[in-house]
């Protein structure tokens, strides 16, 4: 088995981080449900994507996730956050 | 082959964009209208998956999920499932192509050595085998 490069955007960093992705994207202060950006907002989405996939050509830390800003996404939302125990 | 929970499974790209070809695999719950839906009345989640062909109409694909706010993915699936914005990117030149094979599955699952040990090495194989993408993008709700 030779393997797949994947690229994730996740809008949950502490969440997916704990399931050490080869390369994630966090875009900041992005809400669940908007992966990409709002509806409709195209050249948004495509900055994203073009984000994300530019990410396999750099050479990221394997399980480390990369938050990148979008301030054109507007009013930002705090990720959920991975309970500490004790 | 079983690989450790501790290892990240890394595979290098040593492609370029431009000619690379990119599939999207979703755990936003992502089908076609005239897919079964995902089972979101067992509450220990639901194992399968549905392929979406490469030419899809994007009205045609809907969100069965019961775990996110999906209302902005019902008005504009790209949020979630971006095929028209990888068209645009092939458009453009930045990627070389559109994968053969798209994945959506409800990534919502109380099974999680089913979906680890199952699901995931079923959705890895038919990108592998059927596909013919040289990187996939992943998103979820």
């Amino acid at each position: 088995m030779k393997g797949i490069p994947t690229i994730l955007i996740t809008v949950s960093p502490e969440v997916s981080a704990q399931m050490r992705p080869p390369r994630a994207l966090y875009p900041k202060g992005f809400k669940i449900g908007n992966s990409l950006g709002r509806p409709g907002m195209r050249d948004l989405q495509q900055k994203v994507l073009r984000g994300a996939l530019n990410l396999l050509t750099e050479n990221t830390r394997p399980g480390e996730v990369i938050t990148l800003e979008y301030p054109e996404y507007g009013q930002q939302y705090d990720p959920p956050r991975v309970k500490k125990l004790g | 082959m079983t690989i450790s929970r501790k290892c990240v499974p890394f595979t290098p790209f040593d492609r370029e964009l431009v000619k690379s070809t990119i599939a999207i695999v979703t755990a936003g719950g992502v089908h076609l209208k005239d897919q079964e839906a995902f089972n979101i009345a067992d509450e220990l989640g639901d194992l399968t998956y549905r392929e979406i062909p490469p030419d899809v109409d994007s009205s045609q694909l809907m969100v069965t999920h019961h775990h996110y706010d999906h209302s902005d993915a019902d008005e504009d699936i790209n949020v979630v499932f971006p095929i028209d914005v990888l068209r645009d990117l092939e458009s453009e030149g930045f990627i070389g192509g559109i994968a053969k094979k798209h994945i959506g599955y409800m990534g919502y699952t109380m099974q999680l050595k089913a979906m680890y040990e199952g699901t995931a090495r079923e959705i890895a194989n038919e990108i592998d085998k059927g596909s013919r993408a040289d990187a996939v993008v992943l998103t979820g709700g």
